[in-house]
């Protein structure tokens, strides 16, 4: 199944490749903003397999980190950033 | 019949690792069999990046699985959402109400428009755009207005839809079928044909046999047109649908009807077109010249979006989207059973397997998604594609690969590499020795 997991866009750097630091359940990753050319720092988006692929509202975005939660899959006190 | 799962996705000791695997860029790889000769005999897409999460639904309570895993996919959280809450109702062996089942209809062809017109912006950007527009707004009118729907409850949808949503829909249905019916025209005049396949198309039908993406009946139809299965009922899955590598990420599921060799089937746009004559009358011409053209999945997904407009258009005016009952008595679950809900969603069809206790616990999942299913005919596609011209000489990454990328796109595995350019997809070609011959070399 396609599992995909809510963050927020931290930083973004252009290229012929635009990839964006985003922040997932506390950890700071990299991904592939190349099908969301839209998207800026402080959205958040869906990243699947190192890319983003959907835009999300911040309450979207937390309803889609509490499933990761609940299963265990991400620690109990996982945010998404919006603090900082 | 469906058990574990087929990576360490859910391990308790490994979540960084879970972490990694969902974000960590995931190279899209062809794996590709080939003798001593050279010569290809297998080739399969790898699907390691799509983990089984089955397993650790378990134990969850039962009412809340649908959305636990519409948020754990988000792609398509529609059709889980949908084929979720069938499966709990089947368990609390409630129905929805009239009235309930348009909306959530509503909610479906919406969904469905939104995701093809990703697809379909390649042919016409702005038309793609109208269609977009249009699809969220049915489905906000059915009480999705985010990403993550709100709509079905158990028993049927947690409210009707608003006079003046549908009044709002019915004046920009025509602009949007301008745009859908002009894209489909246009994919057709391309003239583009679809590939031979020798499996079973498998795709939801009405009472009435025509194609329905929220049917409550399945249809089985044979690559010859022999009608396999006329209309089989969810709780008939077990004996329908087989998977020959039970929760693997590409389990390769077989019709028991047919057998584990000739059993091979396929779901999504194409086998909604094949299995019957769609019920509006715009989608149904295209239909007919599709057919005639004998064109593959990149027509049907436009013609699909025509059908899906039309049905729009038609609740909108019909008014059972504004009255009546929105929900049933919900029952509840406490009785140990089986519950199977479908959905044929923008990829085919969905189906949740769910099984309880008696005190409403979940015991086990089965989520047999459109990729799953199709993994067996998207490797049959890349086998004849690696055999073109200058396909897959050499491992690696093989830029502008067409032949290839096509196959890919024909079955549209849920993984971000569909949605890249022309072009730019950067599949990966890792040649392994052959496990067997291919079928039908001396």
């Amino acid at each position: 199944m396609c599992v995909s997991i809510p963050a927020r866009i931290v930083q973004i750097t252009e290229g012929a490749m635009t990839m964006a630091e985003v922040e997932v359940a506390g950890q700071v990753e990299t991904c592939c903003l190349a099908y969301l050319p839209d998207a800026g720092v402080g959205d958040h988006v869906l990243v699947q397999n190192g890319f983003a692929v959907e835009l999300l509202d911040p309450q979207a975005a937390a309803e889609s980190l509490a499933a990761f939660v609940a299963l265990g899959l991400v620690p109990g006190g996982a945010a998404l950033g919006d603090e900082g | 019949m469906v058990h574990g799962v087929g990576s360490a996705i859910g391990d308790p000791v490994s979540q960084r690792w879970v972490l990694d695997e969902i974000v960590d860029a995931y190279g899209a790889t062809v794996v590709v069999e080939r003798d001593a000769q050279g010569r290809a005999s297998a080739a399969r897409f790898d699907l390691t990046g799509l983990p089984r999460v089955d397993a650790m639904l378990t134990g969850q309570p039962v009412g809340g699985v649908p959305a636990l895993v519409e948020r754990l996919c988000g792609i398509c959280p529609a059709a889980h959402h949908l084929a979720g809450v069938r499966a709990l109702e089947a368990l609390a062996t409630t129905t929805p109400t009239p009235a309930g089942t348009a909306v959530r209809a509503l909610l479906h062809h919406g969904a469905t428009i939104e995701t093809h017109a990703a697809r379909l912006a390649v042919v016409d950007p702005q038309g793609a755009m109208t269609l977009r527009t249009f699809g969220k707004a049915a489905a906000a009118a059915a009480g999705s207005p985010g990403h993550f729907p709100a709509t079905a409850v158990v028993g049927g949808v947690a409210g009707l839809v608003p006079s003046s949503a549908c009044d709002e829909l019915a004046a920009s249905a025509g602009p949007a079928l301008e745009a859908a019916v002009a894209i489909a025209g246009q994919e057709l005049s391309t003239g583009a044909a679809g590939h031979p396949y020798r499996g079973a198309d498998v795709a939801l039908v009405g009472s009435d046999g025509h194609p329905d993406l929220l049917g409550e009946r399945l249809r089985v139809v044979a690559a010859d047109g022999t009608v396999v299965e006329p209309s089989a009922a969810p709780a008939g899955w077990d004996d329908l649908v087989v998977e020959s590598v039970p929760g693997a990420p590409a389990p390769r599921p077989y019709l028991v009807a047919l057998g584990p060799s000739d059993g091979g089937y396929r779901v999504g746009p194409v086998s909604q077109l094949r299995v019957g004559t769609l019920t509006t009358p715009v989608a149904a011409g295209l239909q007919a010249q599709w057919a005639a053209a004998g064109a593959g999945a990149r027509v049907a997904r436009a013609i699909i979006t025509v059908h899906c407009v039309e049905a729009v258009a038609a609740a909108v005016s019909g008014g059972t989207l504004t009255e009546g009952d929105p929900q049933a008595a919900p029952g509840g679950f406490d009785q140990p059973g089986v519950g199977v809900g479908w959905a044929d969603g923008p990829r085919g069809l969905l189906v949740h397997r769910y099984v309880t206790d008696g005190s409403g616990t979940l015991t086990q999942a089965m989520i047999l998604t459109p990729t799953a299913q199709n993994e067996r005919w998207l490797a049959e596609l890349l086998l004849d594609a690696v055999d073109h011209p200058g396909a897959a000489g050499a491992d690696g990454v093989v830029a502008g690969q067409p032949a290839l990328e096509e196959a890919v796109r024909e079955a549209d595995p849920c993984l971000p590499v569909t949605s890249a350019p022309i072009g730019g997809m950067g599949l990966t070609v890792a040649t392994v020795a052959a496990s067997e011959p291919r079928r039908g070399s001396s």
